[in-house]
């Protein structure tokens, strides 16, 4: 049992699939060797196959009644694509090859379709969506660990594998029903988001959050009252979990996202009930509850275009940055 | 030891409140509650640093965001944005925590294998990747020998000095390298309208290319049409204004051929025809008419709309028309209150170049009680007799009829009701902006689309208006970088515009000829022709290149034409010189590279664009290898040739400048570069732009790396004052009334120039874009998402993020009828070149369409071809960009010289069948 639960909300309004969160999280923890493939954050385009490829499908998490864990399967590390050197030294300095180019295929990488839209022109679609691990309220990953190295901390309700205690097992990797574990091949131990933990102890919001230059990751506790967090999730309801079907309970939540209005047959802009992501997509995101919030967004989006207050979008537009982060001492990094 | 939670993040918070504070080891760890977990302090352990130094980029990205760089053992192992940028403004979001994902990998960048580390030379053929390592002396010896055989045989106007896209936001940096132009007489390439960015059509309307605000103003405005823009991938820090004023509001009405990421993000998504931008400006014009969405006080004082215009002859009626011997800039109105023809006050343009005029009382727009009439006709008594004249708005007026909501749809794809609905939301909803960045001046008539958005704008009361107007970008003044460039010296700098030296130089007129018709090639070369013999272009063609200095410069990736380019610009200079951190395609083809510093490894500064900031680059990390910072390697160049020049015994040399004759000493020019010792180092230099620069808090070196980032003065506003570091040229006039700076002295959008008359272009019309024949898809090329022009395309990360190579996006139908998967290699190609990317299907394009993000390296292509070998546009210059002589419009970078083409060709594609 937890005493607090750290939280994430992840605007989906305001991504603009830069990558930002990708590199720094990268930069800060997984420039290890073995570490070359892993994303512990990684933005994808949706509707698409995502990273790993098709991670959707993979299985994992638990039954319907939340008693048992549902099989797994093991994604495929070429799935996921990889950091790949280029061959600097053989066209620059030794002359030895003609075209600039990475050492080895890539494959279908993590972000191969980046931007590959949905649908029909022109009434297409397609978002991006930042994912992390979700510090699950019930982590499928910990549940499977045959070695119990796998844990949530009471304080904050963040899930870690302990290096010191993984075996190697891979019953992580199965389980997570978001493939957000990842195996290092070379020191043969499952590693994964730490939500940046050192720095939360510090009062500063994980890498991918305080440096998001989109300023649409909001941090916080879910049992702060009143905190950003607790009134996107719990009061507004406008923030939902991924796949909550999955069973888990994510702690990382998403405001879903509301595209430009399709065109009709003379080019005139369809009104809002036919959005041009269709709700039966949204929906298997993010559940039946998606239906509501995406209401509740229209209706305050209207206030403000009719110059009414709106505590949810002022919320939201959050002028003042450092707002996002609800989360002690906070100070600079 | 045992501490509850609460009382841990107490104790915490005590030991970490230093902003930048050491941070000891794992204080935090040892006090850990609930179970001692010995791994948790690896992770602790790896986020702990020796030192934290203030950085930003130097790269050409007006991001200048602030980062805090982390060292750790003499390395830079990661950096963050320093993201405190505080209170904005009243209202507006903050510009926290500008950064992404390029900036954050310059750490690892800075280490990549493509670092140039020592001076290398040429040790098999060019670009062939063969080298000698050389010491720093023997390369400054060879380069200084060189320069001084040509200046003292040939001029320095034989020599280039190309001023890369790097260079430009290392104020230090680049500062140098203009005082070293100053002093030796060099040709600097301009490259502002070289890779077809600079606004012309701006600064033929309103007397400056660049109007353009501090970002929130986005936030400011209820309609922002965001038009052949995509900030989304592009203004990566400051995108998040865009979506925020959504929220808050505005309407946010992405205009683009393609879905892109910008488009998906808006409030409406208007998917206009490639090229066709101002027919669907021009059709809301026509809508704002016909239903009087008119600011008419505003037009009445802000524009030309009033003037009187010759029915006989299209010219404005001028005093000379009225008066013997009367001025060729004084213009009329019809005055409704007394009916009769008076004067409209502040017109005329002085050029601040040109010869001293009498002291004049300073003049304001201000009306003062003339109603000036908009629309009649009248008779009106010239010293050659009676003439009819009308005004400037009837004129337009009556041209509008061609472009009717219904008319225009046929041209754009964009419905009726659409145009009709964009129009009355900008004039109606509260302030207008159009924020439009740099494509739509790729255009041949880009200049076009400038002035037909300007006079969306100017119609409905908001250009200048806060949140309103278009914003292309924000320079800053460079008061302090010129007062090092010309101290003791004056103003003595050779400016070449490379639309001008391409086309003379790298065969523009025969592109003309191959790709777009004898006619139109002829057409082009006559104005041309014209234009050099009434000296409206200054010729530096005359002598060809013999050496190229190249610093922090990708030319042969990024120009138009590229192989033809590379062919006749590369192969026919004796001597190349790269001065780069970074190899690349115009490295790799150099005779001698030098290293240069990175930019964690410099101490310089950077402001640029639309934030009201001052940015501090300081050394985070000694420079790698031998590489030298630039400033340095200037310095270390100018020094040799010093040294060289009095061991050889050159005396000054003769040289003319602007009719004036000159002496350039280069046995002195090292005291010259150092002013006489008072600069000897880089954060002097810093110190002295600081003390020189108007509307910067004069700061140390000290105080200024320490602090990162210094806020301008006179920026509260999202509008500059006049008392800020950035200019107000709009304000100055909508706000404070100052006649704006053109010949009318008001927004003009009648040029009577003989030109502009005869290519049909005295007002704002739409011309299509041009087509190689035969060819019916056109390639739509934009800013890249995962690189700063031509740099960073090859980050190891960033290339796995993407495709890990070249892609090219493509309609799935297109790529149906052609047999293409996505995935699949295409060869792009026209009568002008080919290149070869992979397919990229994706329904958010535009049937007959492709897009690529630019800058990817030729060296990344098969054939060391890249899109550049398509692009068939160097010689399209156009007649009215090389006008002179006309109040505002006469040569002068970076406001108005003839601006390069780059996107009108046309292209077909085919599966590649040659080797993967």
């Amino acid at each position: 049992m937890t005493q607090k639960q750290v939280a994430m909300v992840i605007d989906l309004n305001k991504c603009i699939g830069c990558q930002a969160c990708t590199a720094a999280c990268k930069s800060l923890w997984t420039d290890e060797p073995g570490q070359e493939y892993m994303l512990w954050n990684n933005v994808e385009t949706k509707p698409g196959p995502g990273y790993p490829r098709y991670w959707e499908e993979g299985g994992g998490g638990w039954n319907e009644d939340g008693t048992a864990l549902k099989a797994g399967v093991l994604p495929p590390k070429e799935d996921h694509g990889e950091e790949i050197p280029l061959n600097f030294d053989a066209v620059y300095f030794e002359g030895t090859e003609k075209r600039l180019q990475q050492e080895w295929p890539m494959g279908k990488g993590a972000n191969w379709d980046e931007d590959t839209s949905s649908g029909e022109y022109p009434n297409n679609y397609h978002f991006y969506l930042p994912r992390l691990c979700n510090h699950c309220t019930k982590p499928a990953c910990l549940e499977a660990c045959p070695v119990r190295a796998i844990y949530k901390r009471e304080e904050d309700g963040i899930v870690l594998v302990d290096q010191d205690k993984c075996q190697g097992f891979r019953e992580c990797n199965k389980a997570c029903p978001y493939d957000k574990v990842y195996f290092n091949y070379v020191q043969g131990k499952s590693q994964k988001c730490i939500f940046c933990f050192p720095r939360l102890e510090e009062g500063v919001a994980p890498a991918c959050a305080r440096q998001c230059p989109g300023r649409l990751r909001f941090v916080g506790f879910l049992e702060d009252e009143n905190g950003p967090i607790d009134k996107l999730v719990n009061q507004w309801k406008v923030a939902l979990p991924l796949h909550p079907e999955f069973g888990t309970e994510a702690n990382v939540y998403y405001v879903p996202p509301i595209l430009p209005p399709k065109f009709d047959e003379e080019g005139n802009f369809v009104d809002e009930d036919d959005p041009r992501v269709p709700m039966e997509y949204l929906r298997s995101l993010f559940g039946p509850a998606v239906d509501q919030a995406l209401i509740t967004m229209h209706e305050e989006m209207e206030r403000k275009q009719a110059g009414k207050e709106s505590e949810l979008m002022d919320l939201l537009i959050a002028r003042e940055w450092k707002s996002l982060f609800n989360i002690p001492d906070v100070k600079v990094a | 030891m045992t501490l509850t939670t609460t009382n841990r993040r107490n104790f915490l918070s005590g030991t970490g409140a230093m902003a930048l504070s050491l941070k000891f080891g794992t204080v935090g760890a040892a006090s850990h509650t609930q179970q001692y977990r010995r791994w948790e302090d690896i992770m602790r352990n790896k986020w702990t640093w020796d030192r934290v130094v203030r950085g930003s980029r130097g790269l050409n990205c007006t991001g200048h965001c602030a980062f805090n760089i982390y060292v750790r053992n003499g390395i830079v192992w990661r950096e963050e944005q320093q993201g405190e940028y505080g209170y904005q403004g009243e209202d507006t979001p903050d510009f926290g925590p500008r950064g992404c994902q390029k900036g954050l990998r310059q750490s690892k960048y800075m280490y990549g294998k493509q670092r140039v580390l020592y001076p290398m030379k040429r040790a098999g053929e060019r670009g062939e990747g063969k080298w000698i390592r050389i010491s720093w002396d023997d390369a400054l010896t060879e380069v200084a020998d060189k320069f001084l055989d040509i200046v003292t045989e040939d001029g320095p106007e034989s020599i280039t000095y190309a001023m890369g896209t790097a260079m430009i936001l290392k104020r230090g940096g680049f500062a140098g390298l203009f005082r070293f132009a100053n002093i030796t007489g060099v040709v600097i390439p301009e490259t502002f309208a070289g890779v077809g960015d600079l606004p012309v059509g701006a600064n033929m309307t309103i007397g400056h290319p660049l109007p353009g605000d501090s970002m929130p103003a986005v936030f400011k405005s209820r309609t922002c049409i965001i038009w052949a823009c995509n900030p989304a991938a592009t203004r990566i820090p400051d995108a998040h204004f865009f979506w925020e004023a959504r929220y808050n509001g505005t309407e946010i009405i992405c205009i683009s051929p393609d879905f892109s990421p910008t488009a998906l993000r808006s409030s409406k998504w208007v998917n206009v025809e490639p090229g066709t931008d101002a027919a669907l400006a021009l059709g809301m014009v026509h809508t704002m008419i016909a239903e009087d969405l008119i600011d008419w006080d505003y037009v009445r004082e802000q524009t030309d709309m009033p003037f009187l215009v010759r029915a006989d002859n299209q010219k404005f009626l001028r005093e000379s028309d009225l008066q013997e011997g009367g001025r060729e800039d004084g213009f009329y109105f019809w005055d409704e209150a007394s009916q009769q023809v008076v004067a409209a006050p502040g017109t005329g343009f002085v050029n601040p170049f040109g010869p001293p005029q009498p002291e004049k009382e300073p003049e304001s727009l201000l009306l003062e009680g003339i109603t000036p009439a908009v629309e009649g006709t009248w008779i009106v008594e010239t010293v050659a007799g009676p003439v009819e004249v009308t005004t400037v708005f009837a004129f337009v007026k009556q041209e509008m009829e061609n472009y009717t909501p219904e008319k225009v749809a046929d041209i754009t794809g964009v419905s009726a009701d659409v145009t009709r609905y964009v129009a009355r939301k900008f004039s109606q909803q509260g302030p207008g902006m159009i924020y439009a960045g740099y494509r739509a001046n790729k255009w041949l008539h880009g200049d076009l689309i400038l002035r037909s958005w300007l006079l969306m704008c100017a119609l409905t009361g908001n250009t200048g208006r806060e949140g309103g107007g278009v914003q292309t970008t924000q320079l800053s003044k460079a008061d302090g970088i010129f007062a090092y460039v010309f101290a003791g010296l004056g103003p003595r700098l050779r400016i070449a515009a490379l639309s001008v030296w391409d086309y003379s130089k790298a065969g523009g007129k025969e592109n003309n000829e191959r790709v777009y018709g004898k006619e139109y090639a002829e057409h082009v070369e006559k104005h041309y022709q014209q234009a050099l013999q009434k000296r409206w272009l200054p010729d530096y063609s005359r002598k060809p290149w013999r050496m190229a200095l190249m610093a922090g410069h990708n030319p042969a990736s990024w120009r138009s034409t590229g192989e033809a380019w590379r062919e006749s610009m590369m192969s026919e200079v004796e001597l190349l010189v790269a001065m780069t951190p970074d190899m690349s395609s115009t490295a790799l083809s150099c005779d001698i590279v030098l290293p240069i510093a990175h930019h964690y490894e410099i101490q310089d500064m950077t402001m640029e664009g639309r934030t009201p900031y001052v940015q501090v680059i300081d050394q985070a990390v000694p420079p790698l290898g031998e590489a030298l910072p630039d400033w340095k390697a200037q310095r270390a160049l100018i020094k040799k040739i010093s040294e060289r020049a009095k061991e050889r015994g050159i005396a000054p040399i003769q040289d003319n400048m602007f009719g004036q004759p000159i002496e350039r000493d280069y046995a002195t020019a090292y005291e010259q570069f150092t002013m006489n010792g008072q600069i000897e180092e880089p954060t002097q230099l810093v110190e002295f732009m600081l003390e020189n620069s108007v509307g910067i808090p004069n700061t140390s070196w000290e105080e200024f790396s320490k602090k990162g980032i210094i806020r301008v003065d006179d920026s509260d506003n999202v509008q500059f004052g006049p008392k800020s570091a950035y200019n107000y040229e709009t304000l100055a006039s909508t706000r404070d009334k100052h006649p704006w700076k053109t010949l009318t002295g008001r927004q003009q959008f009648y040029l009577d120039q003989d030109w502009f008359l005869s290519e049909g272009e005295a007002m704002p019309v739409y011309k299509g874009p041009m087509s190689n024949k035969g060819f019916g898809v056109r390639m739509i090329m934009g800013h890249a998402r995962h690189g700063v022009h031509s740099w960073t395309r090859d980050d190891s990360l960033l290339l796995s993020l993407q495709r890990g190579e070249p892609d090219i996006y493509i309609n799935p139908d297109d790529a149906a009828a052609r047999g293409i998967e996505d995935g699949d290699l295409i060869r792009i190609y026209n009568d002008f070149g080919d290149f070869v990317a992979m397919a990229h299907v994706s329904p958010g394009l535009q049937p007959n369409t492709m897009f690529m993000y630019h800058g990817w390296d030729p060296m990344m292509f098969r054939g060391r071809k890249n899109f550049s070998s398509v692009i068939s546009t160097n010689g399209l210059l156009k007649p009215v960009q090389m006008v002179g002589d006309y109040g505002h419009l006469r040569y002068q970078t970076p406001d108005f010289v003839p601006n390069q083409t780059y996107h009108d060709c046309t292209v077909e594609y085919e599966r590649y069948q040659g080797d993967a």
